[in-house]
């Protein structure tokens, strides 16, 4: 994403407008920027998108109401809770509430920001000033509606679709108003914006409730549709040949006189490796998909293997063993105290090792794009996490590959569905790879992956080796250090050391100045009280590149909270003291874990949360950077604690007599950062078979404080969902390499939980009136590390690796024996 | 050139036949209700009925489906798409991502033709050949017993 440049603004945004007007002979009422032009782009193939000037919504006469939705559904109903946040200020009906999603086009980027999901950060970054053009929007029919009625202002009030006169007891829809009144209401940005009042949060009819999902029915009849599901007219397939290595392979030659003798085969195309992307792919192109598959075996492809061919996961892990042993090619990520000193004055002091496996995304539905070129334009039709780098991308890679100006070429991205995403639609080979097929064949491209390619071209998590030191004295966690060795993917991002700017500093802490990876180190920046606390951060740039190390639902939170959890418990044992009494008293919301209102920027920042630093979802100048909201800090570790008491009196934590060889382990979690954390508990219950090594989870109990909640039972299934996904990692996820290839081609070898080996989950959401936090990922953050210690408590042994295998079990109970 | 019934029409396929039925479903007929996951019968993604039996369609070559099998895809499931499964799948919001989500309901409203009163048990062990990556896998427990009940409360009123 680094490669292309983000196209300049030409649009001064320094006023909002709310208007009706009349196009093609129907009425609109549309709230959004100034000197936007309405137009349609007609797309033959597919019936095109409707296109409107609004950012947010758009009202027609017949009441109904169209949000207009850029965040990807994914599986976590987005569209619908951003919806729920606007109809609750807009005073709008639930039923006439419709979604729709904006076509992807350099203009319309420049009216509508950033698509980009991730992070947890959909509800985060949109609530405020969704709900506060959701209000503009009431206001400027409140006002036009008084009119229609002859009424004072003062007197009329807006609801459920209407504008009410008290004094007369009349009333009009805001259907009849669009007919009868126009409106051209402005508001001064960012000041009008700033003081239009918010709706008491007692008062919420529709946010805080769990109406159901918009896009549930057509997901239960076969009519959803996903990036897969797109067909165009003359459309050819794209089967790609199972490279050599995962990256960096170059093809040096193709034999396709096997693939040729099969019927439907149209060409074996040598993916043109602009950018670095799709190295060493080869994509057999036929008239069928099946016989894609079938050339793409056919084909015999020859490569140099490059600088990757020989390594493994065991290679890897030994030079990250070596590189921690180079102090000074370390970053700083955490440093309070003098760690060092508190070591040396610890009455007990010990280290420990841990290590974590790669894992990947594995979506339901495997990456695929189809693209078309027609009439000077590129349409691309994908489910992807971010229509706007997928743009971006395709469009340097064109630049490239065409030798034309970026500007030059007309590129457009429609969304679909998106068949599971986790971070891992948010790279776009695919759609590379399959424009190249067009260049080389004249005709519309459906690439798709088969799930052995998909696996051998996985954007991998880092594998990790951790080190972490504790000092012990008077009982108390004097001193802390952790080491964490991985490869970071922000070069891969443009970010992070070596990547370029120094981007992400923790808040009010004192961190040395570092280019550091956020994404790869989070989560180590735990929320205790540890008066001594350093963690260091080496970047294994090989990593980075042959396993394409990129995020996966929480990114580092992932490892890090499975080693500082885990870790915590030995502390606690070391100490002699209860591991929920020891977290408790650490989780004291004192210093730099008291939570801060703006975080640790400097003052005059706009916003606390860094995603409208980074990657600012509307494209607001930067002097209209958009107006501060409260931090999901506010709270601190208190509010961590909250839910750990929350979590141990519901699962009975200490109260119960435990059947043999069964232990309960907690663990809590703020992911997804230090400037945007989720406050999650989980008590995990598991039972040992002594003989075997096997465990399984009984039973998780999990609180979370996510401040606001928007649809309270999407948020359960996210809980859910994610602590499910917890799980499976520390059960069974794991994927290797060797001689620079992934070692696992289907999910009988890379295995992902199933129902049979589901526990019962109690969840407890702990709604409070502060702003909301993400809920998407935090709480699969928690159960690898609550069931590493509950392991520990029922059969004392400690393993120090995720995944935990059955042999690992069972070879620390013979250790121990 | 093959035949085949499906969701009560006829449909002549050209492909050639060694063609997974999948691919003919999907790519061909373009009932794209019917998913890609796996192509080993690993993911349960692909389920369709044929003669009333789930299978993962991914498995069975176009010249192995007899010319008589009855084949029934979640497009063909219910003519109004509300056969008990499907509506207990809306009201208990059993989809996320919702991709495997087809394959998820034919599995279920096989087991529900052949038991109308399956135990958590026997749904477990019915339903687990059925990956989820969304893990909505307590909703879909819930919502079998639930279609179980839409069941008995129709033929009830018949």
């Amino acid at each position: 994403m680094s490669e292309i440049k983000t196209p300049k603004q030409g649009i001064t945004r320094r006023e909002f407008l709310v208007r009706s007007t009349v196009i093609a002979g129907s009425g609109f009422f549309s709230i959004g920027l100034p000197g936007l032009v309405a137009s349609t782009h007609a797309d033959a193939a597919i019936g095109g998108q409707a296109f409107t000037p609004s950012i947010w919504f758009t009202m027609t006469p017949d009441g109904k109401t169209t949000m207009h939705i850029l965040k990807a559904e994914l599986g976590q109903h987005i569209g619908t809770g951003l919806a729920q946040v606007i109809a609750e200020e807009l005073e709008v009906k639930w039923e006439d509430v419709r979604l729709d999603t904006p076509l992807e086009s350099v203009e319309n980027f420049a009216i509508y920001g950033l698509a980009y999901t991730v992070n947890s950060g959909s509800i985060t970054t949109e609530f405020d000033r969704i709900a506060r053009a959701g209000a503009a929007g009431r206001i400027a029919l409140v006002e036009a509606g008084a009119k229609v009625l002859g009424a004072k202002l003062s007197s009329c009030h807006a609801q459920n679709s209407r504008v009410i006169d008290k004094a007369s007891g009349r009333s009009v829809t805001y259907g009849e108003i669009l007919q009868k009144a126009n409106i051209d209401r402005k508001f001064a940005y960012p000041d009008d914006f700033r003081k239009i009042p918010l709706k008491p949060r007692e008062q919420y009819k529709i946010i805080g409730k769990s109406l159901p999902s918009l896009d549930i029915p057509a997901k239960t009849n076969g009519k959803a549709k996903y990036g897969i599901d797109v067909f165009l007219p003359n459309m050819a397939y794209g089967a790609l040949v199972i490279p050599r290595t995962r990256y960096a392979s170059k093809v040096l030659s193709i034999d396709d006189s096997e693939a040729r003798k099969i019927p439907g085969f149209i060409k074996a195309v040598k993916i043109d490796n602009a950018m670095g992307k799709c190295t060493g792919w080869v994509v057999a192109v036929a008239d069928r998909f099946p016989t894609a598959m079938k050339a793409a075996k056919a084909l015999k492809v020859k490569w140099d293997a490059g600088p990757y061919a020989n390594l493994g996961s065991s290679e890897m892990l030994a030079q990250y063993k070596e590189l921690s042993k180079n102090e000074s090619e370390s970053a700083a990520w955490v440093l309070e105290g003098d760690v060092d000193q508190a070591f040396g004055n610890a009455e007990k002091v010990f280290e420990v090792e841990y290590t974590t496996d790669m894992v990947c995304h594995a979506t339901m539905e495997p990456l695929n794009a189809t693209v078309q070129y027609a009439n000077g334009e590129w349409h691309v039709h994908v489910g992807t996490q971010s229509t706007s780098f997928a743009r971006m991308t395709l469009t340097g890679y064109l630049a490239t590959v065409l030798n034309k100006k970026p500007e030059d070429l007309k590129v457009f991205v429609h969304q679909y569905l998106v068949g599971g995403g986790f971070g891992g639609k948010q790279d776009y080979d695919d759609i590379l790879a399959a424009a190249y097929c067009v260049k080389e064949t004249g005709r519309p491209v459906k690439l798709i992956h088969t799930r052995e390619s998909n696996f051998a071209t996985s954007f991998a998590r880092t594998p990790t080796y951790h080190k972490l030191k504790a000092g012990i004295k008077d009982g108390k966690l004097v001193a802390m250090n952790q080491d964490i060795i991985c490869g970071w993917m922000g070069a891969r991002f443009g970010v992070g050391k070596k990547g370029g700017s120094d981007w992400l500093q923790l808040d009010s802490w004192d961190a040395k100045k570092q280019d550091i990876d956020q994404w790869s180190i989070g989560g180590s920046d735990h929320w205790y009280d540890v008066k001594n606390h350093r963690v260091r951060a080496w970047n294994h740039e090989v990593t980075t590149w042959a396993v394409q190390a990129s995020a996966l639902r929480t990114v580092s939170n992932s490892y890090n909270i499975f080693a500082v959890e885990s870790f915590m418990d030995e502390v606690a044992h070391a100490a002699g003291r209860d591991p929920l009494e020891f977290r408790l008293a650490m989780l004291n919301g004192k210093g730099g874990n008291r939570g801060i209102p703006n975080a640790g920027y400097p003052p005059g920042t706009k916003s606390d949360y860094y995603m409208d630093q980074l990657w600012i979802s509307l494209p607001w100048t930067k002097e209209g950077s958009w107006i501060a909201y409260e931090s999901a800090t506010v709270g601190g570790a208190l509010r961590l604690a909250n839910c750990l008491r929350v979590a141990s009196g519901k699962a009975g934590y200490g109260t119960r007599r435990l059947p043999p060889n069964t232990g309960i382990g907690i663990a809590v979690t703020s992911a997804e950062e230090r400037q945007s954390p989720t406050w999650v508990a989980c008590i995990a219950e598991v039972t040992v078979d002594p003989d075997t090594g096997r465990f399984s989870i009984n039973r998780l109990t999990i609180a979370m404080d996510p401040g606001t909640v928007v649809n309270p039972k999407n948020v359960d299934a996210q809980i859910r969902g994610s602590a499910l996904w917890g799980a499976s990692q520390i059960m069974s996820e794991r994927l290797t390499l060797k001689n620079g290839a992934f070692e696992q081609a289907n999910y009988h070898q890379y295995v992902p939980i199933r129902l049979a080996q589901v526990p019962e989950i109690d969840v407890t959401i702990i709604a409070s009136d502060h702003h909301p936090s993400g809920v998407g990922e935090p709480a699969s953050t928690v159960v690898a590390p609550a069931v590493a210690n509950a392991i520990f408590n029922a059969v004392g042994v400690r393993v120090r690796h995720m995944p935990i295998s059955p042999e690992a079990v069972l070879e620390a109970m013979k250790k121990k024996a | 050139m093959p035949q085949l019934s499906l969701n009560g029409q006829s449909y002549f396929s050209d492909s050639p036949p060694d063609t997974p039925l999948l691919w003919v479903i999907r790519e061909e007929l373009q009932l794209t209700g019917t998913k890609y996951g796996c192509g080993m019968g690993l993911c349960g993604s692909c389920t369709v009925h044929m003669n009333g039996q789930p299978m993962r369609s991914c498995m069975v070559k176009l010249a192995d489906v007899d010319e008589n099998a009855v084949i029934t895809t979640i497009e063909g499931l219910d003519p109004a798409d509300s056969h008990p499964v499907q509506k207990a799948w809306i009201e208990k919001e059993v989809p996320q991502c919702g991709y495997c989500q087809s394959g998820q309901i034919m599995q279920a409203a096989a087991l529900l033709a052949a038991n109308p009163s399956p135990s958590r048990e026997e749904i477990v062990q019915h339903m687990n050949g059925n990956l989820c990556r969304c893990a909505t896998y307590s909703r879909i427990v819930d919502a079998v017993h639930r279609a179980a009940e839409l069941m008995k409360e129709g033929s009830s009123h018949v």
